[in-house]
């Protein structure tokens, strides 16, 4: 299925999600199997090293505004992170670990990417950009 | 898995480099001269920039 098929058939809510669900899956379904792979595999990637590197899953806490803000990037990962959380005997990560900051930058940073795929995802479907 | 993935700084910033590198390559351009082309300076900018900052704040370590 071609890529301009793939966007007519479909709406765009549904690559959109799933792009969010699942890193590459959206760039997938709208025909770019291998974009969406590679993709996938960066996003992964950057995720499971962050989680090696013992970064932290953050969450929201009462008095620190930030973590908003980190919230909503960590949770950009989609089922990376749900699944983490899940798995995780302790997903506020280890600060004491050398590599606790590189984790964190690792986490957030696999969500904001992943974020934008979900955004470039909705282009495509629409035809926004070809 | 943390015993593969690197604990050296430069290391973790060259393997982040990468991943963002690639990511923004792959985003950005359709053909494939310009996303290696993008690749590279993109990971050449990042390295070498990190390296620069590196060395700016060596005077002061704490």
């Amino acid at each position: 299925m071609s890529a301009e098929a793939a966007v007519r058939m479909r709406s765009p809510w549904l690559p959109m999600v799933l792009a969010w669900l699942v890193p590459g899956l959206g760039h997938f379904i709208l025909g770019r199997r291998k974009t969406g792979i590679a993709f996938g595999a960066i996003v992964t990637l950057t995720f499971l090293a962050g989680i090696s590197f013992q970064g932290r899953l953050y969450s929201v806490e009462a008095g620190q505004p930030l973590t908003i803000l980190a919230t909503f990037a960590v949770y950009g990962s989609g089922i990376l992170n749900l699944a983490a959380r899940a798995l995780s005997d302790n997903p506020g990560g280890a600060i004491l670990s050398t590599t606790y900051e590189y984790g964190c930058a690792y986490l957030l940073t696999a969500g904001l990417m992943n974020l934008l795929l979900v955004l470039d995802a909705w282009d495509l479907a629409t035809g926004k950009k070809r | 898995m943390i015993a593969i993935l690197p604990v050296d700084h430069f290391l973790i910033m060259t393997l982040y480099a990468l991943l963002v590198s690639a990511f923004f390559a792959l985003l950005w351009r359709e053909e494939r001269r310009e996303r290696w082309k993008l690749f590279g300076t993109l990971i050449g900018s990042l390295v070498l920039g990190g390296l620069a900052v590196a060395w700016l704040m060596y005077p002061f370590p704490k």
